[in-house]
């Protein structure tokens, strides 16, 4: 069996904890299973409250699943375990404005995720530092800054720095693209394809934009309710959308990407 | 004859060593019902520019212009409180960040029969109150809130970001403005319901003849409602034309960068190729180069770039830059030497 990474049977439901007779539950995704290989990209589009961002939590440990289970190199991951998937596996937020800490430095920020995972001491952790703002484009001087001082698209940046300060084989990207400027969107679409290159990484994309999940990713999967409708190469999907859900989601958006004819 | 025809605004905030002008002579004209489209990245003084134009800025900001005509009447020698009675009955404005802008303390039914007129209403005083409840559900109704009673009674933030935004335009459409002014309408808003909003916008533009402008940081996201669109950078005017001009013929590098930078424009690039882009990030209001502000990102950058360009008519598209991409003449020499 090859694959990176592999979910099999993966959900996620809620139970109302008040009801003792007729208890209820809330199934937020169900059965799921997919594989993603390195340097693969796969994009998870959907409406809200379709299961996206659950299914991201799941994978990243952040919530415990339900059922099923997920295979990293073919080991499978124990929910409890963070050390290991905290390692392979990071997340890139949306605003990330609010995710980097104001009162810490980027020394300080970057320091933490080193600091808890590998055993290399400060002179060692400083320099594995300093390189990897410079793989995301900054100065490795900026270690000494504080967050306030970035635009937003160097947040952006160090967010994505922090994702693969430990050599991680998968980044959940989870709508870390949509509160960008156009302009420094493509450079981070850029630096993000770079990356995959050098590095082997495989991207789970969560984005709303069809434009950006039309270059980037190589499979998609599109949700509705919690269940997968319609998945395959993004290229045949997009062209040939056989679900309703799926040709809802491409209609609303193709008509208004191209520019009207004289 | 223009609706509104702004010349050289420039927008200055008074700091305690130093003034920063954060808009830099930007010109803006307006046809009856026109959808003219304003695009600019964060920081490129888009708002401030509505803002100015509404007169909702406070006292830190310096507002000068050299024209400022309101469909004919020059709102300069008018006094302000004439000014302020003519733009409030012509010009609505819907606000970025609808939680924000909404009263919190207050039920949305009460915020929005407050927004309609009274001259709207006709009959005696105690049908007045009837009268405006149904005015405000009909309001509802046209902009997609069908549950209408559980929203009147609701507050702010019993409500999702989209719903607020829907109400804030029922609130700017309930005055029957001549001109809208949209900034950011569906910024919080997911595809379909963005659909859905600016289909509403353009129906009542077709319909009512309400000219809109849109204010957007996204160039591809409004290209196919709008018939004219300027483009701004940092505070200053970088093109105008057509939507067709802009979107196909862009002559200045920035817009032409905005434009190949979507990769949804660009449906022959392969996939996962490099994306074109402008290297460095947008200045900040501190830091704002001398000159074209583009300068330091710009791919044509010359020596001529440190002063600031002037405007060049190209059969009615606008572009502000010394070397703009497929010049129909040449760029005067005097302006070369100038700057040498």
């Amino acid at each position: 069996m090859s694959g990176l990474l592999q979910v099999k049977e993966l959900s996620k439901s809620y139970r109302h904890k008040n009801y003792w007779f007729n208890r209820k539950k809330t199934t937020v995704l169900a059965p799921i299973s997919f594989n993603v290989d390195a340097h693969q990209t796969l994009a998870i589009i959907g409406k809200t409250g379709s299961g996206k961002s659950t299914l991201a939590k799941l994978l990243v440990g952040a919530e415990p699943a339900s059922s099923g289970c997920i295979y990293l190199n073919g080991q499978a991951l124990q929910s409890a375990s963070y050390k290991q998937r905290c390692q392979h596996i990071r997340m890139i937020f949306q605003d990330s404005g609010t995710t980097l800490n104001p009162s810490l430095t980027i020394l300080q920020l970057l320091d933490e995720p080193l600091k808890l995972n590998t055993l290399f001491n400060e002179v060692k952790r400083k320099e594995i530092i300093r390189i990897t703002l410079q793989k995301v484009g900054l100065l490795g001087d900026h270690m000494n800054f504080y967050p306030h001082m970035f635009s937003g698209g160097q947040k952006q940046r160090i967010s994505l720095a922090r994702a693969i300060i430990l050599q991680p084989k998968v980044i959940i990207l989870d709508e870390a693209l949509a509160s960008l400027d156009p302009s420094l969107r493509s450079q981070m679409i850029n630096l993000l394809l770079d990356l995959q290159q050098q590095m082997g990484l495989a991207y789970i994309l969560i984005s709303h934009n069809l434009g950006i999940i039309r270059h980037f990713s190589d499979n998609i999967m599109v949700l509705s309710k919690g269940e997968v409708v319609e998945s395959g190469i993004t290229r045949d999907v997009m062209s040939k959308p056989q679900h309703k859900v799926t040709q809802k989601l491409l209609m609303n958006q193709s008509f208004q990407l191209k520019p009207k004819k004289a | 004859m223009n609706l509104l025809d702004i010349r050289n605004l420039s927008i200055e905030l008074i700091h305690d060593d130093q003034n920063i002008l954060a808009v830099d002579k930007v010109s803006l004209s307006m046809k009856e019902g026109e959808v003219r489209g304003l695009v600019g990245e964060s920081g490129s003084g888009k708002s401030l520019l509505a803002q100015a134009l509404v007169g909702v800025l406070d006292d830190k900001w310096h507002v000068h212009a050299d024209r400022f005509h309101w469909r004919g009447i020059d709102l300069l020698r008018l006094s302000i409180e004439e000014r302020k009675t003519l733009l409030s009955r012509d010009i609505a404005m819907i606000f970025q960040e609808p939680m924000a802008c909404l009263d919190p303390t207050t039920a949305i039914g009460e915020q929005l029969t407050e927004a309609i007129d009274s001259s709207q209403l006709s009959g005696f005083f105690w049908q007045r109150k009837q009268q405006r409840q149904s005015s405000a559900i009909k309001l509802l109704h046209k902009v997609g809130i069908k549950d209408h009673t559980a929203c009147l009674t609701s507050y702010p933030h019993q409500l999702t970001d989209a719903l607020c935004q829907r109400v804030m335009i029922a609130m700017a459409l309930a005055r029957r403005p001549i001109l809208l002014i949209a900034d950011e309408p569906t910024a919080a808003m997911e595809n379909t319901n963005q659909g859905q909003i600016f289909r509403l916008l353009a129906s009542l533009n077709q319909l009512k003849n309400m000219s809109i402008l849109l204010i957007s940081h996204d160039l591809e996201n409004i290209t196919h409602w709008t018939n004219t669109i300027t483009v701004m950078y940092s505070g200053q005017f970088v093109e105008a034309g057509t939507t067709e001009q802009i979107f196909n013929k862009p002559l200045h590098p920035y817009t032409r960068a905005l434009v190949d930078s979507s990769p949804s424009a660009n449906l022959h690039l392969p996939a996962k190729s490099r994306l074109m882009t402008l290297p460095g990030s947008i200045p900040i209001l501190q830091h704002i180069p001398i000159g074209c502000r583009l300068g330091p990102r710009c791919p044509r950058a010359q020596k001529a770039c440190v002063n600031a360009p002037s405007v060049t008519n190209f059969h009615g598209h606008k572009v502000s830059c010394h070397f703009p991409l497929t010049p129909l003449k040449k760029p005067s020499k005097r302006i070369i030497k100038e700057a040498c």
